[in-house]
């Protein structure tokens, strides 16, 4: 049985706005196992990537502010402990990379430089060590004359090659958990493939868990064990990869699926749009966030916001209605 | 050939972007972005454009309207050569084509109102003026499914997905038979994509126009096109009907591109195999000899160097460029 490596318990985030408070986060709970791959899906300002930050505590405040929450790394609450510890614990046991690696790199300092320091600093290596080290992380990563590549700079790779830098970087210390927030949307198809791939490999290889955040339910379904899906900084659906495609529950979660049209279609679907747009959320809301896009609303759905409930064994649904039936489920 | 069946032509289009440097700005190379392509579009179909960044896709959709004067090569629109009209001539076929740009926070001028921007066409025109352009706003902005109340208001207003219709809106001003439609989706989320895809869909059927669709999302390509061409550093690789492409693609570019697509079904997404490319794009200042693609296809032979494949019809319709075919 794989340890449970994270567990997080009704993480709430909030954002102070001239236009009131923004409630990015309402009460979300999850858990990682060793070596599990956990993909997050939703769409912008669902509070995806909020979430991951929160856990980090990498979320600037003010504005933000975690205001409740725990977030459990091998017996240690993450959100507790002193700013020393959770330095000395994210980059080197929990790693994140980013959707743009431009500026998350330094334009001024040389790649061997950006990899060479951390190591120096977090695992005590000498200047030799650590250049070694830097050029064999450099070639587990892909990059062709890894040790030559050194000396170079940010602006002389390719955005494909920056976002192997950056998984290098993130690889340093030998984490076991890589948070990687959608580290290919910036990148094309081909370079995606690449990517996707590496990550596997190096997966496989080293045994780390992922959290890999996206708006693409494609990539998740080769690479994830486990999805959620979020919407209005809420968990609306949980599920192993293979049940969440086969029987998605809840109605946003079937309205996504609905509108991404397949490659492997060769029939002409008219695609199924989800109608209005996501909400910004400035009160806690008392109804399903949900409702007001919702097919299937009915009048408990504006009266109560539905908590996340078993459907099916590894499969948890916050949704009122059975879609299947139209009927309110019992 | 006539020119009622097909609307648009571009034959040998070339678009070289010159580089100057030095204190003399001496030219001292060009960025290749098209580099000699062939294509037509049907009067009501849709063409998709698919290629990765960099490619001349975007490129090519503006020099077809004249955005840019190619270097080289020539857009035939019905019978009228564009490439060789100027001033008023050119002003007025400029009514029948028009574009859907990809950025919605960029394309649209924020001191404007929204009517003010849907009716801007309309004027430059002389189509039409006063009470007479209001209506006609107003009449736009309930075509793209929006509140003609609107029209006194500022983009700033508006989500990502509500711009796009706007811009669909300005587009549609002028009555235009063909639109050029670059990433008009690429910026939106996933639920929003779906509404403007159905709303060009409905439009194309209402007004019969005729769409060049420029993206990289080969699935939404694929949805949206009768016919998809694939673009790699500035040359056509291979353009055939959506069907036949996805079933039996031909050229080594498109095969690998089509497999990296991801395809949102876990089981079949664990049973394909993907040919995965090596390396990078190379740069359109500098492109390879003969086949632009050989530095990354896994067919590549000597002759791929020397000499430049040509656009071969290989079956009805079915045009690729290949030596390996």
């Amino acid at each position: 049985m794989p340890e449970l490596l994270l567990d997080v318990q009704d993480l709430e985030t909030q954002f102070k706005t001239p236009d009131g408070i923004v409630h990015a986060v309402n009460g979300v709970s999850f858990s990682l196992k060793e070596g599990e791959t956990l993909a997050v899906v939703g769409e912008s300002g669902c509070g995806k990537s909020v979430t991951m930050l929160s856990v980090l505590r990498l979320i600037p405040s003010p504005p933000g502010k975690t205001i409740a929450g725990k977030a459990i790394f091998r017996g240690q609450d993450l959100l507790q402990m002193s700013d020393d510890d959770i330095r000395s614990i994210r980059g080197a046991q929990i790693a994140m990379i980013f959707q743009d690696p431009m500026t998350s790199l330094n334009p001024v300092l040389t790649i061997g430089r950006q990899l060479e320091e951390p190591l120096e600093l977090h695992m005590g290596m000498n200047k030799q060590q650590a250049r070694d080290r830097a050029s064999e992380l450099l070639g587990m990563v892909g990059i062709p004359r890894a040790s030559d590549r050194l000396g170079d700079y940010p602006h002389q790779f390719s955005g494909g090659m920056r976002q192997r830098v950056m998984i290098a970087m993130a690889l340093a210390c030998n984490p076991q958990v890589l948070i990687a927030d959608e580290p290919t949307t910036a990148l094309d198809v081909t370079i995606q493939a690449q990517i996707v791939e590496l990550v596997k490999r190096l997966r496989d290889e080293i045994g780390m868990a992922i959290i890999w955040i996206t708006h693409d339910l494609g990539i998740v379904a080769g690479l994830a064990r486990r999805v959620f899906v979020m919407y209005g900084g809420y968990i609306i659906e949980e599920a192993m990869v293979g049940e969440l495609y086969a029987n998605p529950q809840h109605p946003y979660t079937l309205g996504l699926l609905g509108s991404l049209p397949r490659l492997d279609d060769f029939e002409y679907h008219r695609l199924v749009s989800i109608e209005g747009l996501p909400p910004v959320l400035y009160q806690k809301p008392t109804s399903c966030p949900f409702a007001p896009r919702c097919k299937y609303v009915a009048e408990r759905c504006l009266k109560e916001n539905p908590m996340l409930e078993v459907v099916a064994p590894d499969h948890r649904v916050a949704c009122w209605v059975d879609p299947k039936t139209g009927r309110i489920r019992s | 050939m006539t020119s009622d069946e097909f609307l648009v032509r571009v034959e040998d289009l070339v678009m070289h972007f010159p580089i100057y440097r030095g204190v003399f700005q001496k030219q001292v190379g060009a960025v290749r972005a098209v580099d000699g392509i062939s294509f037509s579009i049907k009067r009501g179909e849709t063409l998709g454009l698919v290629g990765e960044s960099g490619c001349g896709k975007s490129t090519t959709g503006r020099a077809i309207l004249q955005l840019y004067r190619p270097t080289a090569g020539h857009v035939f629109y019905g019978d009228q050569d564009l490439t060789l009209l100027k001033g008023e001539e050119l002003r007025r076929m400029r009514r029948k084509m028009q574009m859907i740009f990809q950025d919605p926070y960029a394309s649209l001028n924020p001191r404007m109102t929204v009517g003010d921007i849907i009716g801007e066409p309309l004027i430059v025109h002389n189509v039409a003026s006063g009470k007479e352009v209001q209506d006609r706003v107003e009449n736009l902005l309930q075509l793209v499914k929006m509140n003609p109340s609107f029209a006194t208001r500022y983009p700033h207003e508006f989500s990502g997905g509500q711009r796009q219709r706007i811009g669909v809106a300005r587009a549609l001003a002028l009555q235009p038979e063909f639109i050029v439609c670059d990433e008009p989706i690429s910026a939106l989320d996933v639920s929003i994509q779906a509404q403007v895809v159905n709303l060009l869909e409905d439009l194309q059927e209402e007004f019969h126009l005729t769409y060049l669709f420029i993206a990289h999302d080969l699935s939404m390509v694929r949805h949206i096109s009768d016919r998809v061409a694939v673009m790699y550093l500035g040359m056509i690789a291979e353009i055939t009907d959506r069907n036949t492409l996805y079933a039996n693609p031909l050229h080594p570019y498109s095969r690998a591109l089509l497999s990296a697509v991801p395809i949102p079904d876990p089981v079949i997404e664990n049973s394909r195999n993907r040919i995965i490319l090596e390396g990078d794009v190379p740069s359109p200042v500098n492109p390879p000899s003969g086949c632009h693609f050989r530095t990354r296809c896994p067919l590549a032979k000597e002759i791929c160097a020397e000499k430049t494949p040509e656009l071969r019809e290989i079956a009805v319709g079915h045009f690729a460029a290949c030596h390996m075919i």
